[in-house]
């Protein structure tokens, strides 16, 4: 039984590479059916903002990649509610469904019933 | 399943400790290490950390702590790399705040 792995994802989309580097870890376990969960919090969760306009700053856009997921196997995925609260984001209309959003107990429930979990 | 959660980022210039603190779990352990361990301290922070230390162990790495003058208050303890290493084996897995 291959481990379980739930990749959490805490950075915005433009500060750097980190955010696209958890998603190809997403997406790279996903190809080796490896059961694979993502959860965004903190700045990760401005991932999820349905409009971007990633062009203007020369880069590729992220929500390719985040639509790639299902694809790849990866279904569960996951926001956390205090991180979109503090940003004054709503609770639907993510740029990726569907997405289960979380309060902090579900989330400490969450890490506890996976096998390895990578924080990036 | 208890999860050690390793910090080594000062608490001061982002949320990586305010947001592990959210999200523990009853039987979780936590690590400082590098600028993490002035988590320690006497501010706000450590009066966080303080008051969610009922039940949760909290470690910091002796060599990180110590090169920082920071002395080890009663409801932490410290730990060598050896230490380290046992603590990364003892918990089920451990989530490294990157």
């Amino acid at each position: 039984m291959a481990k379980s792995l739930l990749i959490i994802s805490r950075q915005a989309p433009w500060a750097g590479p980190d955010a696209r580097e958890a998603l190809d870890i997403a997406l790279a376990g996903g190809a080796f059916d490896l059961p694979v969960a993502m959860l965004f919090m903190d700045d990760g969760v401005l991932q999820l903002a349905p409009v971007q306009n990633a062009t203007l700053l020369q880069q590729k856009d992220l929500t390719a990649n985040l639509q790639a997921l299902s694809m790849f196997g990866v279904e569960d995925l996951f926001a956390c509610r205090f991180s979109l609260n503090e940003r004054g984001m709503q609770a639907t209309g993510f740029s990726v469904d569907p997405l289960e959003v979380l309060d902090d107990a579900q989330i400490a429930a969450l890490i506890d019933r996976y096998d390895q979990v990578i924080t990036i | 399943m208890a999860t050690l959660h390793v910090l080594s980022h000062s608490p001061f210039t982002d949320s990586r400790l305010s947001s592990c603190l959210r999200v523990l779990g009853p039987d979780d352990g936590v690590l400082l290490c590098g600028d993490a361990a002035y988590a320690l301290g006497t501010g706000t922070v450590a009066q966080a950390l303080r008051t969610k230390s009922t039940g949760l162990s909290v470690y910091v790495l002796d060599e990180d702590a110590k090169a920082r003058g920071i002395a080890l208050p009663e409801w932490a303890q410290s730990v060598d790399y050896a230490g380290f290493v046992a603590l990364s084996v003892h918990y089920d897995k451990v989530n490294t705040w990157l």
